[in-house]
């Protein structure tokens, strides 16, 4: 458990609070790095406070009273995932926690009448459906490689997870598109605004409630960034780097493929997630065994 | 008090209590017998538990009386199959009544060691059913009054109604106590009858023909009662259910414990038996609460508990945790396209039973633990979201979750329950989310490909469910503007009463969720079992993994105190929704439309018609389910 009196304690608890932070700065830099593949200049780096810092200053509008409650679940759960995850704890609850901060983003967007958060929401359950089921498998196979679900037991086995998880690691970029909300498969809401369901799952937010949301979906986005540095332990900035190609990948893909429907989502995150990974997993024992 | 006297009074009490429903058919009455049976019965499964296990030999004179009954009940249903000209249940109750009478008369009475046997697991049972199965009956005095007002009845018949409902408590006490197989048969055909007499209670048309398919579905599994008694006695040595536990394996053996759990997913409604089950919704809303939470469907599953470790790394085994996975998986599926709220919590109801089958039949000490934990914490969620939906049916009349719509405004109390009910199902630091995350740890240290199939199933079937839970609580807290009055509810004592403690057991077990794991859930596992799951200080540990609990759920209470903080702080003004900035003013779901016309913005649930098209995969689901059971049967007997 935690030892409050041992400095490394602090470390992890520094990754907590800083996590929004580097979300936003990707944020940033994301914009700033599409910009320039479409030939614009784009906004500065430091943008995305910018925009946060206003927002938290206009006037509240509300759809619903239990609306704010509900931005800050997904804030807070967000965090609260992070926090499992800089302590080393089981990957299995983390995704699970993760799973509440979107049930609290989703509810909160049905709390309005408005159809295109509506749409929104339900979409977003699909986002939800179609990469939980990979992040669970991709944990498994991790835990067969180290023998616990424990993040902790990544670190201890000082061998780095990719040699031995090249395909999980593929799998990894569909559930990175997914939940940085890109294309193709952005249907829930997204960056650029589209017109058919103007700003899907985000439309009823406004102002402080919007602020909460998006940090919440900074962290999220730098969770998943930091699972995948998992992938290179023992020295991490190896994975820092890898998580970083990862995420470039993903602006690629963003600015090369036209949006997809949601049927599309569902199918190519499983397929390619399932078939990727439980080829990694027999792949492993196989090896395993091997040795 | 003596043991002996415990037990009786625990089986005993509410078939009493029941049978002075049936002949006082009065409403004061009806109230006092209820209440003085739900203290007594709580307090004696308490005391019971309290006191550990024991073996107990009924007199002699009992095992006439069983019998006897059994012949009563035996010739009922012949009766019953007659009445509704139903082939199925005279043929599958003449299976039963033959061989049991050539049993009796022609060969004798086979003698039975410690006909009753109390355990861990039994007294857990009998605890469930005591605490939730009470509550229910509770529930149902208001219940019934506001059924029959609604069905302008000329004379009540309520009395019939507490007795069967009375009856069926009686009957899984007895089942749970029951050592000799024959008492066991007695009891499970018991609770047959109190099924089928309570989903054909309204005497509607579709009443009366999901009764009859109830009835000849759980007759089946009497018929593989009646085939397993004849395996124990005849190729066995015995029908005692500790010894048959304790023999050395052997072809026949299996065989008699394959029949076994296939009565036991009849009773369960796992794929191919699952008609029954989403067929009894037809009755008043309290039978579902009562089968689907505390008793009937769980006879089952502890059943399969119950052999699951002599069947410890047979094919068997294996078979029940396909059929419990597919299960699990195809009813997430199919909930997804459900509209009806029951409908909805049917298919979860033997979702879940799969999953504690899936969890049985990996038969690690993890497996149990994790079958275990969500049999006890399901028991209590199911309880209160059947409640809730009984009292929102009544209240506004339709079954369709999509006139669920902004309910959290008009009827705020039951919907704070069905919102506790719902999350409780699938979301950490719930009790059933920690089974289900026991169960995944359990899957990962179970035989590689077996293993990945089954975490295929459970994967799909999780994420659907979670999508389909997600979508009903967003159905119930859209507040659409129109109806923003906020009047207190009314309810009567007994609603308030029954959802209000369960409300509160989900709330307290959960966040004990460490005290009830060492308390309960391990102290029911067979000794062997023991070490792969045990509670520690702060979180629950397995080998592969540790679930934080009480640190969990400080964060959790954290940020809703937060998230309150910040609202209060921030405050806002509700405003109506983006319509493309043409509303109209005053009414927050109208917009303008060409020449000034008004139109009302909606949206109707999701329910993916195109996508999972119901009774294809429904008979997609009962052929492959008939097949993996067959399979099963087939590698026991070759």
């Amino acid at each position: 458990m935690v030892d409050l009196l041992n400095l490394n304690t602090y470390v992890p608890a520094l990754f907590v609070v800083l996590a929004p932070v580097i979300g936003g700065l990707l944020m940033g830099i994301d914009r700033k790095l599409t910009a320039r593949m479409q030939s614009r200049i784009g906004p500065p780096i430091l943008q995305p406070f910018y925009d946060a810092i206003k927002l938290w200053g206009k006037q509240p509008f509300l759809a619903s009273g239990l609306q704010p409650i509900l931005a800050f679940g997904y804030f807070g759960f967000s965090v609260a995932a992070y926090a499992l995850l800089a302590f080393g704890q089981d990957i299995l609850l983390m995704i699970f926690t993760i799973a509440v901060a979107d049930v609290c983003l989703i509810v909160a967007s049905f709390n309005s009448k408005s159809p295109y958060s509506n749409i929104g929401a339900k979409r977003e359950l699909l986002v939800m459906m179609s990469y939980e089921p990979v992040m669970i498998l991709a944990a498994l196979n991790i835990s067969i490689m180290t023998g616990t679900f424990m993040i902790q037991g990544i670190f201890d086995i000082t061998v780095p997870l990719l040699p031995y998880l090249p395909l999980t690691f593929l799998a990894m970029i569909p559930v990175l598109v997914v939940n940085m909300k890109k294309s193709p498969f952005d249907v829930s809401a997204s960056g650029h605004a589209h017109q058919e369901l103007v700003r899907g799952i985000y439309t009823e937010f406004s102002g402080y409630t919007l602020a909460l949301i998006e940090f919440g979906h900074w962290t999220k986005v730098a969770l998943m960034l930091s699972f995948v540095t998992l992938f290179w332990a023992p020295n991490l900035i190896v994975g820092v780097a890898l998580a970083l190609t990862l995420f470039f990948v993903t602006l690629v893909i963003d600015n090369v493929y036209p949006r997809l429907d949601w049927k599309s989502m569902v199918k190519t995150t499983w397929t390619a997630g399932f078939l990727l990974i439980i080829a990694n997993i027999i792949g492993l024992i196989v090896r395993l065994v091997a040795l | 008090m003596d043991h002996g006297m415990l037990l009786a009074l625990t089986v005993v009490l509410p078939v009493a209590a029941g049978l002075i429903c049936l002949v006082a058919n009065d409403g004061l009455i009806r109230r006092l017998v209820v209440a003085v049976t739900t203290v007594a019965l709580i307090a004696s499964s308490l005391l019971l538990y309290s006191g550990g296990g024991f073996v107990y030999e009924p007199a002699p004179v009992f095992e006439t009386i069983i019998l006897v009954l059994d012949f009563v009940l035996l010739v009922y249903f012949l009766y019953a199959g007659f009445r509704f000209g139903n082939l199925l249940v005279i043929g599958l109750t003449l299976l039963q009544l033959l061989p049991i009478a050539y049993f009796e008369f022609v060969m004798g009475r086979v003698e039975v060691d410690h006909v009753l046997m109390v355990d861990n697991l039994s007294l857990l049972m009998s605890l469930i059913i005591s605490i939730v199965g009470s509550l229910v009956v509770v529930y149902s005095l208001a219940y019934m009054d506001e059924h029959e007002e609604h069905l302008h009845l000329e004379r009540s018949r309520q009395n019939r109604f507490f007795f069967f409902m009375l009856l069926l408590l009686g009957a899984m006490q007895g089942l749970v106590f029951s050592n000799s197989l024959y008492w066991l048969y007695f009891f499970w055909e018991m609770t047959t009858l109190c099924s089928y007499e309570l989903i054909r209670h309204d005497g509607t048309e579709v009443a009366v023909r999901n009764a009859v398919t109830a009835l000849w579905m759980n007759l089946l599994g009497g018929v593989a009662f009646v085939g397993a008694m004849y395996v124990g006695h005849y190729y066995v040595g015995g029908i005692s259910l500790a010894e048959l536990l304790g023999h050395s394996q052997t072809p026949a053996l299996l065989l008699l414990f394959a029949t076994l759990a296939f009565a036991a997913f009849t009773k369960s409604a796992q794929f191919p038996f699952n008609k029954w089950l989403q067929g009894a919704m037809v009755a008043p809303t309290p039978v579902s609460a009562l089968l689907h939470s505390s008793t009937m469907v769980n006879a089952g599953v502890y059943l399969v508990l119950r052999i699951a470790p002599a069947i410890q790394g047979t094919s068997l085994s294996l078979g029940i945790a396909l059929v419990g996975a597919f299960t699990f998986m195809i009813t997430a599926v199919l909930a997804l396209n459900e509209r009806v709220s029951k409908g909805i919590l049917a298919y979860s109801t033997i979702g879940n039973l799969g999953l504690i089958f899936m969890c049985a039949g990996l038969n690690s000490p993890l497996g149990y633990a994790a079958a275990v934990t969500i049999l006890v914490f399901h028991s209590v969620s199911k309880g209160l979201l059947f409640l809730g939906a009984g009292v929102v049916e009544n209240r506004v009349h339709s079954r369709l979750i999509e006139d669920w719509e902004g309910l959290l405004a008009r009827l705020p109390f039951t919907s704070l329950m069905m919102i506790m009910g719902m999350i409780s199902m699938f979301l950490p630091p719930f009790g059933m989310l920690i089974g289900k995350w026991a169960a995944i740890d359990a899957i990962t240290t179970s035989p590689l490909l077996s293993g990945l199939l089954i975490i295929m199933l459970v994967l799909v079937g999780s994420a659907a469910t979670t999508v389909y839970y997600t979508k009903w609580l967003g159905h119930l807290t859209v507040l659409p503007q129109a109806e923003r009055t906020r009047k207190g509810e009314e309810l009567p004592a007994a609603y308030a009463v029954s959802m209000l403690s369960l409300f509160c057991l989900i709330l307290v077990m959960s966040s004990g969720v460490g005290l009830v794991v060492n308390g309960l859930v391990l102290p029911a596992m067979p000794a062997d079992y023991w070490g792969g799951f045990y509670a520690g200080l702060l979180s629950l540990e397995t080998f592969v993994g540790s679930f934080i609990t009480y640190p969990y759920w400080i964060a959790a209470g954290l940020i809703l105190l937060m998230g309150l903080l910040i609202a209060r702080r921030k405050g806002g003004v509700v405003k109506p929704p983006y319509l493309s900035g043409e509303n109209v003013p005053d009414n927050p779901v109208a917009f303008r439309t060409t020449a000034d016309g008004e139109a009302t913005a909606d949206v109707s649930g999701m329910f993916l018609d195109h996508e999972v098209s119901s009774p294809q995969l429904l008979r997609m689901g009962t052929i492959i389910g008939a097949l993996v059971v067959l399979i099963m049967f087939l590698t026991v007997v070759l």
